[in-house]
């Protein structure tokens, strides 16, 4: 494993009509650990991210995964680079036709050779993983918001990625299931020693899982680096946006999810 | 201009989605399951309303010819405008009604619940997942669908022509046969071919390019029932141009 | 027996829609919006449909005349089955496709999102305010697509038999009464009013009692294309049957 950043922002923008939603943003996501971009809602976190899998392309500028620009990408040379990532949507993205298990095992069928019962194994290993044992026959309309996200964490990480990407991993839950989690992707961490990336609004959660975090702010990244950093930050809009999160822990160190 | 831009996109998409369907083995089990259930789904609105335009056909057949004393070709006119225009028409526009408009409003739905893009991080071409299955399942049904609409409104309007009008149940059947032959059977199948290939296409584009919110897939549904339907018509009558038309009796 | 259910659920609907429409007060102005929207949705696609249909009804038509010799009368021919059913029961389908599923899509729509109980807890009658200029809105502008694609059919025989056939246009235009009567027209203008009326209570119906999110929206739209096209083809047969009977 090298030391070489894996994902690499240079001078992305884009804009959607006359809206422009980045306005040149540059940085680096170091390999195996966990890093966050928090902003207010609507600053374009979301279409941030989607620009690392392809789901969209640029204005201007690059987005390196390793060696492949994902801005200037053929269509093989993305799925190549989708193969090692794995996605959490805001909405779980579950499939309503198939169970809980059904949509874990969904990307074994399409990408490897495995058998159905070896499929399901897998599948029923990752929904332990999440602690979600014996759901998989379990249809996803009867699943609670945080178990949708569970599943398809579950779903993002059964080809064990080399990258996870979270997309608002906390937006619509309630405080408890939300810190639930957190504690769920802090241990995850630590267990499968991958990249994850993390888009949020809730500074709390940030705090709770990241080893570095970026703000993003009227299309630009206003600060980026450790959460030490983060929290002494001299920018006043960081600063605001600390104090109307409240509860900060003292500015110390991040809270340690409990194991 | 608006429209310009829409009929290019249409088209950038049916490229895409030739080319998936192209590069990825077909997805067998899949389009006969889709076949299946757009089969089901269409049958049995297709059975009521074929046999209700049965017999208006034998109604509307009587009343015009009737002055002229032509009343006894009422099979003929079943022959000429139900078999040839009527039951293909009719085909089209109930699978465009009934699976036209799921396939639309169950990819838009897809759609916004970022379940697409969600096939698109798996490294899972969504053309060839969601729109393959559908293109050769409504191609597989489509024929057998327009056989059944044919045999269920001639049924209808011979009952209603021997019961409600009181014609000869055997001239009918003359007149019938003497108008139609078999190949026209066949013609009619490839105008359903045609049209099912249009409701899928039309139907699948409105569904994946759906605005987000219910708005976005009330608006999608639609669009893809009115544009399909429309788009039928104006083919069917090229078709028929070309297929029956200087064929003459 | 859930059907059965369903249809006195809608009984009950339609009668208490039907009370709102026959008492003070109206939203004048919504139900002349929603005309004047529906009407303008459904031109294009009416006449784009009925138009070609009149092609083919000429078509095919031309075929019988020729056994008796009476070519001149194919005006007629076209006029009669346009009046009678063509534009009719297809100016039909196409507002329930435009009109009665756009109106599903955005009750439905509001039903979700809950615009409705909002409406009702500031104790506003929803279905004076939403349903009723809906409905309203079907039930006027059905006979007059009615009858302007009735011109669009007329147009397309006209096209086929003068300008593709070869037959001339002042026969064509002077024989379109020759079988034709005013009752043809009326019949057809009444028959489209009692389609309105079954699509836009339909329509509203499905679409004020939406459930399930945005799949359950797509559901109600497709389920009003579908049930209200099945039931004025229905309507159609028995007001044929009693309008124009058959002329032994």
């Amino acid at each position: 494993m090298s030391d070489a950043p894996i994902i690499r922002f240079v001078d992305v923008h884009k804009s959607f009509g006359s809206l422009s939603v980045l306005k040149g943003v540059s940085f680096d996501i170091p390999r195996g650990q966990t890093t966050a971009i928090i902003g207010p809602s609507g600053t374009g976190k979301s279409v941030l991210i989607k620009h690392v899998v392809g789901l969209l392309e640029p204005d201007s500028g690059h987005i390196w995964v390793d060696d492949v620009d994902m801005a200037h990408a053929s269509e093989s040379q993305k799925l190549a680079v989708r193969k090692r990532f794995g996605m959490l949507f805001q909405g779980g993205a579950l499939f309503d036709s198939l169970t809980a298990g059904e949509n874990v095992a969904f990307p074994l069928r399409y990408h490897t050779r495995m058998s159905e019962a070896e499929r399901r194994a897998k599948a029923e290993e990752k929904l332990a993983l999440v602690e979600l044992p014996g759901l998989y026959d379990r249809p996803t309309s009867a699943l609670s918001g945080g178990q949708r996200k569970r599943v398809g964490l579950a779903r993002a990480i059964v080809l064990e990625p080399e990258v996870v990407l979270f997309d608002e991993p906390n937006s619509g839950l309630d405080p408890m299931t939300s810190d639930t989690i957190d504690a769920l992707i802090g241990r995850m961490k630590q267990e499968l020693g991958m990249t994850f990336v993390v888009i949020t609004h809730d500074i709390v959660s940030c705090l709770n899982i990241a080893d570095r975090i970026g703000m993003l702010y009227d299309g630009k990244l206003i600060e980026y680096g450790t959460v030490d950093q983060f929290l002494h930050s001299n920018q006043a809009i960081v600063r605001d946006f600390l104090k109307r999160n409240a509860d900060l822990p003292p500015a110390s160190g991040p809270l340690i999810p409990p194991p | 201009m608006n429209a310009l831009a829409e009929f290019g996109r249409f088209g950038l998409f049916v490229a895409t989605f030739a080319r998936a369907s192209a590069t990825h083995p077909p997805p067998v089990r899949r389009s006969i399951e889709e076949a299946y259930r757009i089969g089901v789904l269409s049958l049995p609105i297709l059975l009521i309303i074929s046999a209700f335009v049965g017999t208006n056909l034998a109604l509307q057949g009587y009343n015009a010819f009737a002055p002229l004393g032509g009343q006894r070709l009422v099979g003929m006119f079943v022959a000429l405008a139900g078999v040839r225009e009527l039951a293909p028409m009719m085909v089209a526009s109930m699978v465009a009604a009934k699976a036209g408009t799921e396939m639309a409003s169950q990819i838009a739905v897809m759609r916004i619940r970022e379940q697409i893009d969600a096939l698109e991080v798996m490294a899972i071409n969504p053309h060839w997942f969601l729109i393959t299955p559908r293109f050769i399942g409504i191609l597989l049904v489509l024929p057998p669908l327009t056989v059944i609409s044919i045999f269920t409104l001639t049924v209808s309007s011979y009952l209603v022509s021997t019961l409600q009008l009181g014609l000869n149940g055997a001239e009918f059947l003359a007149y019938f046969t003497d108008t139609t032959e078999p190949m026209d059977l066949v013609y009619c199948m490839i105008k359903a071919f045609f049209f099912g290939i249009i409701i899928c296409l039309v139907s699948c584009f409105y569904g994946f390019n759906s605005k987000s919110g219910p708005n976005g897939v009330g608006e999608a549904t639609n669009a893809s029932v009115v544009v399909s339907a429309v788009s039928c018509a104006l083919l069917n009558y090229l078709m028929s141009e070309i297929l029956f038309s200087g064929r003459g009796l | 027996m859930e059907r059965i259910a369903a249809l006195g659920r809608f009984t009950i609907f339609s009668a208490r829609v039907g009370w709102r429409v026959l008492t003070p007060w109206w939203e004048v102005q919504e139900t002349a919006r929603h005309t004047w929207l529906i009407a303008t949705r459904c031109l294009l696609p009416v006449t784009a449909v009925v138009f070609p249909f009149g092609m083919v009804m000429a078509l095919q038509g031309l075929e019988i005349f020729e056994i008796f010799g009476a070519q001149r009368l194919l005006s007629s021919l076209v006029s009669v089955a346009v009046f009678r059913e063509l534009s009719p029961v297809l100016a039909s389908v196409l507002v329930a496709a435009q009109g009665g599923s756009a109106f599903a899509a955005e009750l439905g729509a509001m039903r979700i999102k809950e615009e409705l109980d909002a409406t009702e807890i500031m104790a506003i009658d929803s279905l004076r305010t939403h349903v009723v200029p809906r409905v309203l809105a079907t039930v006027i502008a059905t006979p007059i697509l009615n009858l302007i694609g009735s011109i669009a059919g007329i147009g397309g025989g006209f096209f086929t038999a003068v300008c593709l056939k070869g037959e001339t246009a002042g026969v064509y235009w002077g024989n379109i009464w020759a079988l034709t009567h005013s009752s043809d027209v009326f019949g057809g203008l009444f028959k489209t009013t009692v389609f309105g009326v079954l699509i836009g209570l339909i329509a509203t119906y499905q679409g004020y009692y939406a459930t399930g999110g945005a799949a359950g929206v797509g559901k109600a739209v497709n389920d009003t294309v579908v049930i209200s096209v099945t039931a004025f083809v229905i309507a159609n047969y028995f007001l044929t049957s009693a309008l124009f009977g058959a002329i032994q």
